[in-house]
């Protein structure tokens, strides 16, 4: 009784070293097999180490505070552009008419691309990612030209909505 | 001596026998019993060990007067009593250490914070912390976490400490690191937010966002250039949209909203 539990103890020990050294060499060969551990944005395997810090994008103050403060004052400044753009006629002040055009579609064009970072960042969706990215600078330049286009050979942004109001 | 014993034994039950808690109407009450009250919590469960077989709501039944207040009272029941498999983390049982965070009730909080709802017909569903990889059950992988808290370098920094004294900070300067010292960093708030789960792999989370303000308001610190430095870009701060649900969710009371938007203020305003 005593010697199969002094054999059972060790062959426990035997296989619980084996056991235990399995994964490691495992493990050492999924590190050199690059296609096993592929970092993937957003998916389970990290990046380093489990010691290691994450690590920033490269510092730039035009995607950061300046491109945050800028979205800010001009969502700010929408509202009295606005609120001026109804008291008074597109005819009679065609520069508002034009600044107003021109800021609502920079206020849109900034809120798709806060989407579009958000939801198809090109880090994850690299062929969708850039087609939308593309296709929303292409619809703003676009509706800029047909902004300018609308205010200055036709009845403009301002006296359009009077109208439709009216109607 | 024994003897000694017996007569005093003797004497005691004689007087207990003439006073009112042992009189004859006291003896024929039976003690209260508690009422049943049995109250079903659905727990997410997954095993590692078979990865063929898809996560699951399991259902345990337990009777809450035999429990304590706490969900996390309830958990240890059932792994104590009912089924030893399953795996949470917990340790201080006090809302001091932030392991025992999972989402109970649609609602991220600590367990050990977080009452039972007494009303036995409403079952209580448990599921581990959000848009997480989970380990087993609910323990999710929290290493992302730990090493986004790590970039933001969360000590003191000092070019110029003082020689032979301590730091020393004015209470107004000390007041501006209450209500962020105190986080233990348990990711309610992480987890709740939705641009953490879209962009996890880039977006510091509320925690530690709230962290790296802790440091760049503390007054002894003097690395706060090269701390806001680091945030100046699309992704690591500015992923916050103002959601709130961090605020709301915070088992210990903070406002990592609070935190994020003067950290965007002093960004701005450098």
């Amino acid at each position: 009784m005593s010697s199969s539990l002094v054999l059972r103890s060790a062959l426990k020990r035997t296989f619980g070293r084996r056991i235990a050294a399995g994964p490691i060499s495992q493990a050492r060969y999924a590190t050199n097999d690059a296609a096993q551990l592929q970092y993937v944005p957003g998916g389970p395997i990290i990046q380093g180490t489990v010691n290691d810090p994450t690590s920033f994008p490269p510092s730039s103050r035009t995607h950061g505070s300046h491109h945050w403060a800028f979205e800010r004052l001009l969502s700010a400044s929408l509202v009295p552009m606005t609120a001026a753009a109804f008291v008074t006629s597109g005819t009679a002040y065609p520069i508002l008419d034009g600044v107003l055009g021109v800021s609502l579609v920079m206020h849109s064009h900034l809120g798709f691309d806060a989407c579009i970072v958000d939801y198809l960042h090109t880090r994850k969706f690299p062929v969708t990612g850039q087609i939308v990215k593309w296709g929303l600078r292409t619809a703003t330049v676009a509706t800029l030209i047909g902004i300018y286009q609308f205010n200055t050979n036709d009845i403009g942004l301002t006296e359009l909505i009077a109208k439709a109001w009216t109607a | 001596m024994q003897s000694l014993l017996t007569a005093t034994r003797s004497n005691q039950l004689s007087l207990g026998k003439r006073a009112f808690s042992s009189s004859v109407s006291r003896w024929q009450a039976v003690p209260q019993q508690k009422p049943v009250l049995m109250k079903e919590f659905k727990i997410y469960r997954w095993n590692p060990d078979q990865p063929e077989k898809k996560p699951e709501l399991e259902s345990f039944k337990i009777d809450l007067n035999q429990t304590g207040p706490m969900v996390l009272d309830a958990l240890i029941k059932i792994k104590n009593e009912v089924d030893p498999t399953l795996t949470f983390r917990r340790s201080c049982r006090e809302g001091i250490c932030g392991s025992c965070a999972m989402n109970i009730d649609g609602q991220n909080t600590l367990a050990c914070l977080c009452r039972i709802d007494r009303e036995g017909s409403k079952d209580t569903k448990i599921y581990p912390l959000p848009h997480m990889y989970v380990v087993k059950d609910l323990v999710p992988d929290m290493t992302l976490f730990y090493k986004q808290y790590k970039s933001i370098q969360p000590w003191l920094q000092n070019d110029n400490p003082p020689s032979g004294t301590e730091h020393l900070q004015s209470p107004e300067d000390r007041k501006k690191l209450d209500g962020m010292y105190e986080c233990i960093l348990c990711a309610c708030c992480s987890t709740s937010c939705p641009s953490y789960w879209w962009n996890q792999d880039e977006y510091l989370c509320p925690a530690t966002l709230m962290q790296a303000y802790r440091w760049l308001a503390d007054s002894r610190d003097t690395n706060g250039a090269e701390r806001r430095e680091k945030l100046q870009n699309e992704m690591s701060l500015y992923r916050c949209h103002t959601i709130f649900n961090c605020s709301r969710t915070c088992p210990k009371g903070l406002n990592p909203a609070q935190a994020i938007a003067q950290l965007k203020l002093e960004l701005a305003t450098e």
